[in-house]
C-alpha cells in the first residue's frame, strides 16, 4: 500500500519538475487504455547515407541544368517540377506517386563542420559550431516524446556501426538532448531480439517482479541525489538536475516496460530474415536492417525511427570498405566521394537507391486500413553534403511516403538561391504531418506546404 | 564572444614586438575613464575603427562603442581580446598604419590594469559549472583502483565528446542522458559480478598444449613463430580453450625461447586472446595477454607466466547449428612482433629471429586464493557477519562507500544503501547477491560519477583537492596517503601539495595522464586514420599479402603509425620525468624511439621494440614535437605533406592560437586549383594558386607561412626534401628488388627527383628556410608565448573547464613563477596545484 502512495508522489514530484520536454512519458498515465491501440499508426524515419552523392557539373549541389541532364546524377532531373527519371534514380520510378525531391535545403548549424562532420545534425538540425557544442534534441525524439508512450519502445535508433561516435564523427542520427546522444544499435540479431524477445525467454512474472525491484531502488536513488543536489552552488545544481532527469527516464522505461509485459509480444515471422549477416555482403545486410525497421513498423513496436547507413567516420569498421564488396570497387568507399570515378559513383548512388526502394516497396506492399503501410510512414533519405566537395550546403534530400498524412508527391521541389529556407521548416512539417504540433524545431522561419500542395 | 575570439585568432600571430627588447619608457596614462579619453580611445581610432566601426566590423569585432567603462555587460572580454592581440602585435595588419611601440605598451598597460582591478574588485561567482562527471577514462581507471582489478568497460559507454585541440573532460562538455545512465548501470551491475564471487569453490577450467619441432625440412618447425608465414598447427595458429568462465582471474603460463640470428638480442613476442586471428572473418576481435622480450635460446627453455581477467577478452559467440547454439570460443595466439624496420613481408622468414615455444597452459579462475583478495577486500572476514548481521552489512557499505566517494560517507548515505541492501535481499536471497545489487548502486550515484565541488566546507575542500589531484595526475581516484593527508587537513600546504604532485608523477599511473593529455592537446587520434598512399609508401603499414583480405591492413599488428603516437606521449613523459623545460616541444636534444622508428627516422644504432631515449644529430633533422611523425602524418593527405593542417596545428598546439575553420562559403582548394589534393605531390603549388583569389588570399597569407617550413617532411613523416615529379608514374616498389633499407632508400631516391622549397616569410617575421630555422624563430622570439600556451592548457585540462578573462592573472602570475626556472615541465605542474584557480582554496587557509 505504501508503495502505491509512494509512487504517486513520484509521479507527482516528477510532473511539477520543469522537465515536460524530456520527460514526456509523464503524460502517459494512460498506458494501460486500450482506445489508443485503435488509432491508426502515423511513422516517421530518418534515415542517412555519407559522403554526399554524385552530381557532375552540379555547383554546390544544384544541377547545371545541362541538356540532357546527366545519366548518373543523384538528382532525377534537372528541372524542379514533375519527376522523370534517370538511370542513377531509376529504382524509384515505379514509386514516382510516393516521393519528392528536395533541392537547396540544409541546416546552417553544420554549415562550418566541414563534410566529414555535418552528419551530426542530419535529423537534429543544431548550431553546432557556435552555440551547441553538444547537439540537440532529433526529430524522431521530438516525436518519440509525444507519442512514444503508444507503442512499446518509443523509437528505435540503428545504424551500421553502432554507438554514438562523438562529435564531429557521430555514429547516430538521434538525440534526446544536449550532450545526450542514443547510441545506434547496429547488430541485426541484437535488433531482433530487443525488439521481439526482451525477456530473453525469463517467464514474465519473473520480469515483472525484476522491474518492481529496479522502480523502487531508482526512487531510492534519485532521494539519494536530491541530497547531494541541494549542498551545491546553482550552476552544479542544473548538472545534477541533468542526472535526476536521467535517472527518472530509466525509472519511467522500467515502469513502461512493464506496464507492456501485459501485453503479449507480437509473433513475428523470421523468414527470410538472416540475422546473421555481416557487413561483408551489404546488400544483405543493409535490407535486413531495413527489414527490421519494416517489423518493427509492422507490428506497430515502434512508429519513429533513424537509420545512419554510413558515417563519413568509418574508417575503423568495415563499412570502410562496403563498395568493395557491393561494386567491386578497389578502394575506399570514401575514396568514391573524393575522386568520384565517372564509372563507379553513378553505380554507387543507383546501388544505394536500390535498397531504400526496396524499404519503400515494402511498406506499399502491405496493406493498411484504406491504403498501404507507405501512405501512413513518412521517409525521409539524404545526406549532410551534395557531392565531393566538402561544402555542407544543399543536401541531397528525398521524401516518401505519407499520402494518407497530408504529404503530395511526384516533383522536384527546389529552394536554392532567393527561395532558400532552412531545412529546419521541412522538419516542423513532417512533424506536424505525424501529429506533432510543433512550431518551430531548431532554426525554421515556418512549415514548408509546398510537400502538401 | 567565442565568435570575435575565434575570427580574431584566425588572424596570423605577428612577432611579438612587445614586451622584447623594448627600452622606450611606457608612457604613463592615468588609470581612469580620463585616460580613456586622453589616450585610448584616440588611439583605437588612429589605428582601428576604420576597420572596425559599425559598418565594416571586419572580422565582426566593434569597437567603436567601447567607452572605456571595463565593468559594462561583457566588456572585460572585450578588453581582454583587445589586450591580447595589442600584445601579441597581431593588429593593425601589415601595411596598415602602425602604432609607435610605446603607444602600444602604454595603451595594453592601461588596459591590464584595469581588468585587473576589475577581476581582484567583483568576486562574481564563475557561471560553469564546476561538477565534473566522471570521463569515460577516469571511469575506467577509477573502477580499476575501487574494484583492485582491471576491467574494461570503456567500450560499453557512449564515447565522450571529441574536439580537436579541446579536452574532453570539461563540465560543459561532460553530459549525462538516460542512455549514458543505463550504460552505467550495466557497467557497475558487470563490474559487481565480477568483484564479489559466490562463496562456493569455482570450478576450474583448463586447457594446455605442447608442441613439437615437426617439419624442420619444410623450413620453420612446429613449435615455432615465425614473423610471417606461419603453418597451421603451431603456436602462431593459437590453442583453442576447451572451456572458460564468464568471470575471473586467468593464469597462462608458457615455456618458451628465441632462435636469434647474428646481432639480433631479442624478440619480441605477443601473446592475443580472443578470436583465432587465422579464422577469415570480416571482425577480428583480440586483445593483449601480455608482451614479452624473448633472449634465451632454445637450450635453455625459461617459463613464463601471465595473469589478467577473462571478462576483459572477447570470446567469439557460438554459431547456431541445427538450432543449437554452440558454446562461445576463445583462442590463445602468439604473435612474433619482431620490426627491424625493414619489411617483414615473408620473403625472408628464416633469417629473422622465431619464438619456440614448448607448451603453452591456460587455467581459470585462480582458485590460490578463495575468495580472491578484490571480494575480501568489499566483505571482509570478521565474526560480524554471523553474531550481527546488520552492523556487519552497515560497516561493509561504509567502508565501501569511503572509497567510492573519495571521502568518508555520512551515516545518512550509509543508511539509504542500507535500506537498498533490504530491499533487494528478500529476492535475491544470498548476501552477495544483495551486496552485489547494492553496491553497483553506489557506483551509479552522483557522488560516485561526479567529482563535486564542495563550496565552502573546509573539511571537504581538503578531499575534493585530493581528487582533483588524482584525477588531473592519474585520471583516477585517490589513494590512500592522498586520503589520509586529506583527513588530517594538511593537504592544501604548498610544501605537501609539491611533495604529492611530484610523488604522483613518479607514479606508473601518471603514464595515462601524459597520453590523455597529449592525445587532445596535440589531436593526435587523426594520424590513425588518415589514409595512407601505398604506391608511394609501400614499407609504412603491413598488409595482408594474398587472399581475400589481400590489400587490408594486417590487423593487431602493431606498425611504425602505432609506434609514433607511443613515441609522442613516451617524449612528453620523458621531459617531465627530466623536469625539462617546455621548450624541448619545439627542439630537443634526444628522441624518443625505437628500432622500427630509428629506422624509419634514419636513425642508427638503435636495437629492440621498446622505446626509450636516444641522443640525436642534426643530420637525423629530428628534435621536438615539430618533426615527430604522429603530427606530421596526422597533418597530412597521406599523399603529401599539407601545409595548412600543419600550419594549424602549430598555432592551435604550440603557439596556442585558436584558428577558425574555412568559411563555408569559400570554395575548396581542388576548386580553385584544378587539381585534387589527395593526388597532389606538392600542396604548396595548389595554395600559391588559391592564394591568387583574394577571397582566399585574406586567410591564407596568414596561415600558409607557417605550414610552408614543414614541407621538407613527407606525409609519413620522414625527412625528404624531393618529391616525384608531377605528373610521372610512380616505378612501382618490387620487394625483391628493394627488400633492405639500403634498396629501399634506393628506390625512394629514383622516384623522388623533384627538390622541394620550405621557404616563406611568416608574417611580420623573417625569412624562414626550412624546420631547423622554424624551430630557432620560434625559441628566439616566441618562447613566452609558447610557455604561456602550455600553462594553459595543462591548467585548463586540471580544472576541467575552459579559460577565461578572469584567469588571465593567475597565467600571468604562473608565467612568472616558471620563467625563473626555465619553464621547467614538472616545476610548471607543482606550480599549477598550488594557485588558487586550480585548489579553490584562498591562500589564507594554506598558509602561503
Amino acid at each position: 500500500m505504501s508503495k502505491n502512495s509512494w509512487h504517486l508522489n513520484r509521479r507527482e514530484m516528477l510532473r511539477g519538475g520543469g522537465v515536460a520536454l524530456a520527460l514526456p512519458l509523464l503524460n502517459s498515465m494512460s498506458w494501460g487504455r486500450e482506445t489508443t491501440d485503435q488509432e491508426l499508426p502515423k511513422r516517421m524515419l530518418v534515415s542517412y547515407f555519407a559522403y554526399g552523392a554524385y552530381m557532375p557539373g552540379a555547383i554546390n549541389g544544384v544541377p547545371a541544368g545541362n541538356d540532357p541532364h546527366d545519366d548518373w546524377s543523384w538528382w532525377p532531373c534537372s528541372q524542379p517540377g514533375p519527376l522523370t527519371f534517370n538511370k542513377s534514380s531509376a529504382p524509384f520510378e515505379p514509386l514516382k506517386d510516393y516521393i519528392t525531391y528536395l533541392r537547396g535545403l540544409d541546416h546552417q548549424g553544420g554549415w562550418t563542420m566541414g563534410g566529414h562532420s555535418s552528419g551530426d545534425v542530419f535529423a537534429t538540425g543544431a548550431d553546432m559550431t557556435e552555440h551547441e557544442k553538444t547537439n540537440n534534441i532529433s526529430i524522431d525524439q521530438v516525436a518519440a516524446n509525444l507519442h512514444g508512450h503508444k507503442t512499446r519502445y518509443a523509437s528505435l535508433v540503428l545504424g551500421t556501426e553502432g554507438g554514438t561516435g562523438s562529435y564531429g564523427s557521430s555514429k547516430t542520427l538521434s538525440h534526446r538532448g544536449p550532450g545526450q546522444p542514443i547510441p545506434s544499435l547496429h547488430k541485426p540479431q541484437d535488433i531482433f531480439n530487443r525488439l521481439f524477445n526482451p525477456y530473453a525467454g525469463q517467464g514474465v512474472e519473473q520480469v515483472r517482479a525484476g522491474l518492481k525491484r529496479e522502480a523502487s531502488i531508482l526512487d531510492l536513488m534519485v532521494d539519494h541525489s536530491r541530497d547531494l543536489q541541494n549542498r551545491l552552488g546553482r550552476e552544479d545544481q542544473q548538472k545534477m538536475e541533468e542526472y535526476l532527469e536521467s535517472i527518472r527516464a530509466i525509472e519511467q522505461r522500467v515502469e513502461r516496460t512493464s506496464q507492456w509485459t501485459h501485453k503479449p509480444l507480437p509473433n513475428v515471422d523470421t523468414k527470410g530474415l538472416n540475422l546473421e549477416v555481416s557487413h561483408k555482403d551489404p546488400q544483405e545486410y543493409i535490407r535486413c536492417m531495413y527489414d527490421l525497421i519494416y517489423l518493427a513498423f509492422q507490428t506497430d513496436s515502434t512508429r519513429f525511427a533513424t537509420l545512419m547507413l554510413e558515417s563519413e567516420s568509418s574508417s575503423n569498421s568495415e563499412m570502410w570498405n562496403y563498395a568493395t564488396y557491393a561494386l567491386g570497387y578497389k578502394g575506399a568507399t570514401h575514396d568514391i566521394a573524393h575522386k568520384r570515378p565517372a564509372d563507379y559513383s553513378g553505380q554507387w548512388d543507383r546501388w544505394r537507391a536500390e535498397q531504400h526502394a526496396y524499404f519503400l516497396q515494402r511498406l506499399r506492399a502491405t496493406p493498411e486500413a484504406d491504403g498501404n503501410m507507405l501512405d501512413r510512414t513518412i521517409v525521409l533519405w539524404g545526406s549532410a553534403h551534395p557531392h565531393a566537395s566538402h561544402s555542407g550546403r544543399n543536401y541531397p534530400l528525398h521524401l516518401a511516403g505519407g499520402n494518407k498524412l497530408g504529404l503530395k508527391h511526384g516533383k522536384l521541389l527546389a529552394f536554392e538561391g532567393e527561395r532558400k529556407v532552412p531545412m529546419a521548416n521541412l522538419f516542423v512539417s513532417m512533424l506536424n504531418a505525424v501529429d506533432v504540433p510543433v512550431e518551430k524545431f531548431a532554426d525554421s522561419t515556418g512549415t514548408m506546404d509546398e510537400i502538401r500542395s | 564572444m567565442n565568435r570575435l575570439r575565434f575570427f580574431l585568432a584566425a588572424i596570423i600571430v605577428a612577432i611579438a614586438s612587445f614586451g622584447n627588447g623594448f627600452t622606450l619608457p611606457a608612457e604613463e596614462i592615468p588609470r581612469t575613464a580620463a585616460g580613456f579619453k586622453s589616450h585610448v580611445a584616440p588611439f583605437l581610432e588612429t589605428y582601428c575603427i576604420h576597420c572596425h566601426d559599425s559598418e565594416t566590423s571586419k572580422g565582426q569585432i566593434t569597437l567603436h562603442a567601447l567607452n572605456g567603462d571595463l565593468s559594462a555587460g561583457r566588456e572585460p572580454e572585450r578588453w581582454d581580446l583587445i589586450l591580447r592581440i595589442l600584445e601579441r602585435g597581431e593588429m593593425p595588419p601589415e601595411g596598415e598604419l602602425q602604432p609607435e611601440a610605446a603607444e602600444r605598451k602604454g595603451v595594453a598597460e592601461w588596459i591590464a590594469a584595469g581588468l585587473r582591478e576589475y577581476v581582484q574588485q567583483s568576486h562574481q561567482p564563475s557561471l560553469v559549472p564546476a561538477t565534473r562527471r566522471l570521463t569515460n577514462f577516469e571511469y575506467q581507471n577509477t573502477v580499476r583502483d575501487l574494484l583492485g582489478f582491471e576491467l574494461k568497460l570503456i567500450d560499453q559507454l557512449p564515447q565522450d565528446p571529441v574536439k580537436p585541440y579541446h579536452f574532453n573532460n570539461t563540465a560543459e562538455m561532460m553530459r549525462i542522458g538516460p542512455e549514458q545512465l543505463d550504460r552505467y548501470l550495466q557497467c557497475a551491475r558487470r563490474a559487481m559480478a565480477s568483484a564479489i564471487v559466490d562463496p562456493a569453490m569455482p570450478v576450474v577450467h583448463q586447457t594446455r598444449m605442447e608442441w613439437k619441432p615437426w617439419g624442420l625440412e619444410r623450413g620453420m618447425g612446429g613449435d615455432e613463430v615465425g614473423v610471417w608465414g606461419n603453418r597451421r598447427g603451431t603456436p602462431a595458429g593459437g590453442m583453442g580453450l576447451k572451456s572458460f568462465p564468464k568471470t575471473g582471474e586467468f593464469r597462462v603460463r608458457m615455456q618458451a625461447s628465441a632462435i636469434l640470428p647474428a646481432g639480433v638480442n631479442e624478440l619480441p613476442l605477443r601473446l592475443v586472446m580472443g578470436y583465432g586471428l587465422g579464422e577469415n572473418l570480416a571482425t577480428l576481435l583480440v586483445e593483449p595477454i601480455a608482451d614479452i622480450r624473448l633472449s634465451n635460446n632454445p637450450d635453455e627453455p625459461q617459463v613464463f607466466e601471465f595473469r589478467g581477467r577473462i571478462e576483459n577478452f572477447p570470446p567469439r559467440p557460438g554459431l547456431i547449428v541445427k538450432e543449437t547454439r554452440q558454446p562461445d570460443s576463445m583462442v590463445i595466439t602468439l604473435q612474433n612482433l619482431y620490426d627491424d624496420g625493414t619489411l617483414n613481408d615473408g620473403e625472408r622468414n628464416l633469417a629473422l629471429p622465431r619464438a619456440v615455444v614448448n607448451w603453452l597452459e591456460f587455467e581459470a579462475p585462480i582458485t590460490d586464493v578463495w575468495p580472491p583478495l578484490h571480494h575480501t577486500r568489499i566483505l571482509f572476514e570478521s565474526p560480524l557477519r554471523e553474531s550481527d548481521p546488520p552492523a556487519y552489512i552497515q560497516e561493509v557499505l561504509k567502508r565501501f562507500l569511503a572509497r567510492a566517494y573519495r571521502r568518508p560517507a555520512t551515516n545518512e548515505e550509509v543508511a539509504r544503501f542500507v535500506a537498498v541492501y533490504e530491499l533487494v535481499l528478500p529476492e535475491l536471497g544470498s548476501l552477495e547477491a544483495a551486496m552485489r545489487e547494492t553496491l553497483a548502486m553506489v557506483m551509479i550515484s552522483p557522488q560516485f560519477l561526479y567529482h563535486t565541488v564542495a563550496k565552502d566546507d573546509v573539511v571537504l575542500q581538503q578531499y575534493e583537492l585530493s581528487a582533483k589531484l588524482s584525477y588531473f595526475l592519474w585520471g583516477s581516484m585517490p589513494d590512500d596517503e592522498l586520503l589520509r593527508l586529506a583527513e588530517e587537513g594538511k593537504l592544501a600546504e604548498p610544501s605537501v601539495i609539491e611533495a604529492q604532485v611530484r610523488r604522483l608523477l613518479a607514479d606508473q599511473r601518471s603514464y595515462q595522464f601524459v597520453d590523455n593529455f597529449t592525445e587532445q592537446w596535440l589531436s593526435l587520434a587523426k594520424m590513425k586514420t588518415v589514409p595512407i598512399n601505398r604506391e608511394l609508401f609501400p614499407r609504412f603499414l603491413y598488409y595482408v599479402p594474398l587472399g581475400e583480405r589481400a590489400g587490408t591492413e594486417v590487423p593487431y599488428r602493431p606498425t611504425i603509425r602505432d609506434y609514433m603516437h607511443q613515441e609522442t606521449v613516451g617524449f612528453m613523459a620523458e621531459l617531465i620525468r627530466r623536469n625539462a623545460s617546455v621548450l624541448n616541444v619545439v627542439d630537443s636534444d634526444f628522441a624518443y624511439i625505437n628500432q622500427p622508428l630509428a629506422a624509419h627516422y634514419g636513425v642508427d644504432g638503435v636495437e629492440g621494440i621498446h622505446l626509450r631515449p636516444v641522443p640525436i644529430k642534426p643530420e637525423h633533422h629530428l628534435g621536438g614535437l615539430l618533426t615527430h611523425g604522429s603530427v606530421l602524418v596526422g597533418n597530412g593527405t597521406g599523399s603529401a605533406p599539407h601545409p595548412i593542417y600543419r600550419a594549424v596545428w602549430l598555432r592551435e598546439a604550440i603557439l596556442g592560437d585558436e584558428v577558425k575553420p574555412p568559411p563555408a562559403d569559400v570554395p575548396a582548394l581542388t576548386d580553385t586549383a584544378g587539381e585534387s589534393a589527395e593526388k597532389a605531390l606538392s600542396i604548396k603549388d595548389l595554395l600559391a594558386a588559391h592564394r591568387q583569389k583574394t577571397s582566399c588570399n585574406e586567410c591564407h597569407v596568414r596561415l600558409d607561412p607557417w605550414g610552408i617550413p614543414f614541407e621538407h617532411y613527407n606525409a609519413i613523416g620522414k625527412f625528404q626534401p624531393f618529391v616525384p615529379k608531377e605528373g610521372t608514374r610512380v616505378n612501382a616498389f618490387n620487394k625483391l628488388a628493394h627488400a633492405n633499407l639500403a634498396g629501399y632508400a634506393a628506390y625512394l631516391q629514383s622516384i623522388n627527383t623533384v627538390e622541394i622549397h620550405a621557404d616563406s616569410r611568416v608574417p611580420r617575421g623573417p625569412e624562414i628556410d626550412g624546420i631547423e630555422e622554424l624551430k630557432s624563430y620560434l625559441l628566439n622570439l616566441r618562447r613566452e608565448e609558447i610557455a604561456e600556451n602550455m600553462i594553459r592548457r595543462l591548467l585548463t585540462y586540471s580544472i576541467g573547464r575552459e579559460l577565461t578573462y578572469r584567469d588571465r592573472f593567475a597565467v600571468e602570475d604562473l608565467i612568472k613563477q616558471t620563467k625563473q626556472n626555465e619553464f621547467k615541465l614538472q616545476d610548471m605542474i607543482v606550480a599549477i596545484c598550488q594557485s588558487e584557480t586550480f585548489t579553490g582554496i584562498k591562500p589564507q587557509h594554506s598558509k602561503k
